[in-house]
């Protein structure tokens, strides 16, 4: 039996809608299935003030062991570095994160919100939102650099906005059957199972990547999105189009662009106007350009496959 | 085997394709400076299009068209490189555009 306590910081609940809504394993399997006891959850949890706080301190104190701390929104520190703005059982949330965390043999943080900041953290950031362990693409975030749960292991950010309902239950159940020691995590401390191929991967627009046709409305069947409605499925790592959303379908197989939402930077460019859902261009030439790809060869690349692309790429070949 | 309605579109776009150039061969005068370098430069020139009457000559001339491919900065813009270009039907398929053109044919809202 493992100990699931999940708290909610400046979210939008995203993250919880997300996790409730899993199917490979569901909420209900980590319960019946694989030894998983919610100690407590926003939308499951039964215990309400006085009874809640006795069950974080009882976490807190060790009376209850806690296994995994889940935390699904941002650290919120406003203002001026209190907390108040984000209090949660008679105190900030801010300082039962760090004490909480402290105990926890492992600690997942969900979604964009709790891993990087999110929305939320985006300039000016009013609510001095971090993530648990990073801001944006800066280490250290609300926990520190350095910070490691008693497992050893460091925050495990699954990242998303909000993140797949399955990799969130994946990755608890394999903590909750002791199989953290396969969990290897990328320099974000994102688990590589899910976050080392691309968006990308898997899209079904690849081959008008390929030929350089673009797409130039949002739900085009044809046409890729990358070129005009800055989809940044070329260098985003997520397998949004291998573990599909709803079993069913991805934003770029439904005609609309990959926000790059399981990287630091989420949302690019601060969401200043015109940025978003158009491809950022320096001379014609993206700013951002597939990853490891320098701008002389994506140049030679385009020519020469739009010299090359067949008839058929320019047309809509899907039928309903 | 191409259907009677797709020989008479083929053969109008044609058509179109040819009176482009004759405008431009006349010396019709485009912006084709300076280039739209800038995100926001881009904006601005679509704002304009969508704000002009839509004719064949507006958008020549706010869209910069030249017969030849502009060299910028040392990039060779030219329509067939552009991502708005379809090889076979040589169209550029940008909204605010929507015409025939040439492969070697160019515009200041290239891109690729």
């Amino acid at each position: 039996m493992a100990n699931l306590l999940w708290l909610q910081g400046g979210a939008c609940s995203g993250n919880t809608m997300s996790f409730l809504n899993a199917e490979e394993p569901s909420a209900v399997d980590l319960v019946t299935d694989f030894g998983i006891n919610v100690l407590w959850h926003p939308s499951l949890g039964m215990e309400l003030g006085d009874n809640l706080q006795k069950l974080l301190r009882a976490c807190v104190s060790g009376e209850i062991a806690l296994d995994i701390f889940a935390f699904e929104g941002t650290v919120v520190n406003a203002p001026n570095g209190t907390g108040d703005w984000n209090r949660f059982a008679g105190r900030p949330m801010k300082e039962w994160v760090r004490e909480l965390a402290n105990v926890a043999q492992f600690v997942v943080a969900l979604g964009d919100c709790a891993t990087w900041g999110g929305i939320p953290a985006t300039a000016p950031n009013p609510t001095e939102s971090q993530g648990l362990q990073f801001l944006k693409r800066e280490r250290g975030g609300f926990l520190g650099p350095d910070f490691t749960a008693k497992s050893g292991l460091p925050v495990i950010n699954i990242p998303g906005c909000p993140a797949h309902p399955d990799w969130i239950t994946q990755i608890l159940v394999a903590v909750a059957t002791g199989n953290a020691g396969e969990i290897t995590l990328d320099e974000f401390q994102r688990p590589k199972t899910f976050f080392t191929s691309f968006t990308q991967t898997g899209c079904t627009r690849n081959m008008h990547f390929a030929y350089k046709v673009s797409a130039t409305e949002f739900g085009q069947r044809k046409g890729c999105l990358f070129y005009d409605l800055g989809c940044r499925g070329p260098m985003t790592h997520s397998p949004c189009n291998r573990i599909l959303w709803n079993r069913q379908s991805s934003k770029t197989r439904a005609g609309m662009p990959c926000l790059g939402c399981t990287e630091p930077e989420f949302p690019f460019f601060d969401l200043e106007p015109g940025t978003v859902f158009k491809t950022q261009t320096v001379m014609g030439v993206p700013k951002d350009l597939p990853a490891g790809v320098d701008q002389a060869g994506y140049i030679k690349l385009t020519g020469a496959a739009k010299a090359a692309a067949p008839a058929w790429a320019e047309e809509d070949i899907f039928v309903v | 085997m191409a259907s009677e309605t797709e020989t008479n579109n083929a053969a109008n776009e044609e058509a179109l394709r040819r009176e482009i150039e004759t405008k431009l061969r006349a010396g019709l005068e485009t912006e084709a400076m300076p280039r739209a370098d800038s995100h926001e430069r881009v904006q601005e020139i679509i704002a304009r299009l969508r704000a002009s009457d839509g004719s064949l000559e507006a958008k020549l001339v706010i869209g910069g068209f030249t017969l030849e491919p502009v060299v910028h900065e040392g990039i060779e813009q030219a329509c067939e490189t552009c991502m708005y270009y379809l090889v076979h039907r040589k169209w550029c398929e940008l909204p605010e555009l929507d015409l025939p053109v040439e492969p070697k044919w160019s515009c200041r809202l290239w891109r690729i």
